[in-house]
């Protein structure tokens, strides 16, 4: 599993992915973590696959007592799928995680941690001195999803929007935008259902000040590539499969 | 998912198929007795020896209903306890492997609590089920003497018949549909037992 940190400041963001062991018949899956000096949040943690990388890599930025937070911006397996693992590691964690996909997620097992449900309008998570703001972004693609905003990072997780479907091993960020392109046309025309919900999401993330948006899948886009990924969304008409 | 994981799964839901089997056949005999009771009590004096037979096999086929119906809560219960050990020994079986790939890592050692805990819980799991499975195959024992008594009964009904003059035909129906049910209530309860009895030591 590979580490890189995308942030250094009060805080650390760190992104893992790339596993070289996994599975190839397995989607490549970017897993986010968030570390104050006492606690760890762990955005998207991945599939039960992917668990055992996961933890080893986590173990490298802390310890699991430090694990106090999960988030799953929404239902899949390739996102969550190892809760119920998750939770027999870990001891008093929350996941926090959209309100209407609660009576879904616990299928994974989820005992010992607390579900602490998403409302449709969002909402934050507190990490010590750190509050991320979790941005509404229904629709794109699961019916209940949520984005990660840390004002003072400049990072927006960014879920399944901004995947790329790319060869085993791929950089971890954008190198150039208009290769980039053609990795992510298919995914977000076949993907995501609703130009609707595209619309409302642009516009709410444009007001964001953004250096860094970090999806699920593929890379990472920094600086102007934020904004042109943000244009290149906005003319893309999506929901072809109908 | 191991074979031994996989078979054990197959037992246990096997168990609750079986009984339900048994269920169906427990409630024929039920049938045949309230229908020995009317031929016996037609017959009259002809079927006198019949007729407290008849009131014995309906106990006994209540008595059946009953059991089953608790098994079945124990069978539930069971089949709970191998979902849990399955998780918990998936549980453990990935925390070693996290032990194996962070050797390197500095936070490696915290992941010794989680394992123990995760080892306990398995053994726990294995243990607790392992006893129940003794339980359950003590009340499936307990449904094999109502087969075998059943099948006695079904033979004294035979004799009894035989002395039913122009009744003899129907009561020898009854005695015999008494005698293939207890036959398959049998046969389906050792079923039973058998797939269980390998995980009692194992
Ligand atoms: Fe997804
Ligand atoms: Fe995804």
């Amino acid at each position: 599993m590979k580490m890189t940190k995308i942030y250094e400041g009060s805080h650390q963001w760190i992104m893992f992915g790339r596993d070289e062991n996994k599975p190839a018949n397995i989607i490549d899956s970017n897993q986010y973590a968030v570390r104050t000096a006492n606690r760890c949040l762990l955005l998207d943690p991945g599939g039960s696959e992917l668990f055992a990388p996961m933890m080893a890599a986590v173990l490298h930025h802390a310890p699991v007592e430090h694990i106090t937070d999960l988030f799953a911006s929404h239902q899949d397996p390739d996102v969550i799928s190892s809760l119920g693992l998750w939770d027999q590691a870990l001891s008093g964690a929350k996941l926090h995680a959209p309100a209407i996909w609660e009576g879904f997620l616990r299928h994974f097992g989820c005992e010992s941690i607390e579900y602490v449900p998403i409302p449709d309008n969002g909402g934050t998570i507190k990490l010590e001195s750190v509050e991320l703001q979790l941005i509404p972004a229904h629709y794109l693609h699961s019916s209940g999803n949520f984005h990660v905003y840390d004002p003072q990072a400049k990072i927006l997780m960014s879920g399944d929007v901004g995947t790329a479907l790319e060869a085993p091993g791929a950089p971890m960020f954008v190198e150039n935008f208009d290769l980039h392109i053609e990795k992510m046309r298919y995914f977000h025309q076949r993907w995501m259902p609703s130009n609707q919900a595209k619309r409302a999401w642009i516009e709410r993330v444009r007001s964001l000040e953004i250096d860094i948006l970090a999806p699920q899948h593929g890379r990472v886009f920094k600086g102007n590539d934020v904004k042109r990924f943000l244009d290149w969304f906005d003319a893309l008409q999506v929901g072809i499969a109908v | 998912m191991n074979n031994q994981t996989k078979s054990q799964f197959v037992a246990v839901a096997s168990i609750t198929s079986e009984l339900s089997a048994v269920m169906v056949v427990a409630k024929e005999i039920s049938l045949a007795a309230a229908n020995a009771k009317a031929i016996a009590f037609r017959a009259g004096d002809k079927a006198k020896g019949f007729q407290p037979i008849t009131d014995f096999i309906n106990e006994l086929a209540k008595e059946t209903i009953e059991l089953v119906t608790s098994i079945n809560v124990y069978a539930l219960s069971l089949y709970q306890l191998t979902v849990n050990e399955f998780r918990k020994t998936n549980a453990y079986n990935k925390f070693e492997l996290v032990a194996k790939m962070s050797k390197d890592a500095p936070y490696a050692q915290s992941m010794q609590q989680p394992l123990e805990h995760a080892k306990l819980s398995m053994e726990l799991c294995q243990r607790q089920f392992k006893r129940d499975v003794k339980q359950l195959l003590d009340q499936l024992e307990a449904v094999m003497h109502h087969a075998r008594a059943a099948r006695v009964i079904a033979a004294n009904s035979r004799i009894e018949a035989s002395q039913a003059g122009e009744y003899l035909q129907s009561l020898q129906a009854v005695a015999e549909s008494v005698d293939k049910a207890a036959h398959t209530i049998h046969d389906n309860v050792q079923r039973c037992r058998i797939a269980l009895s390998l995980y009692r030591n194992s």
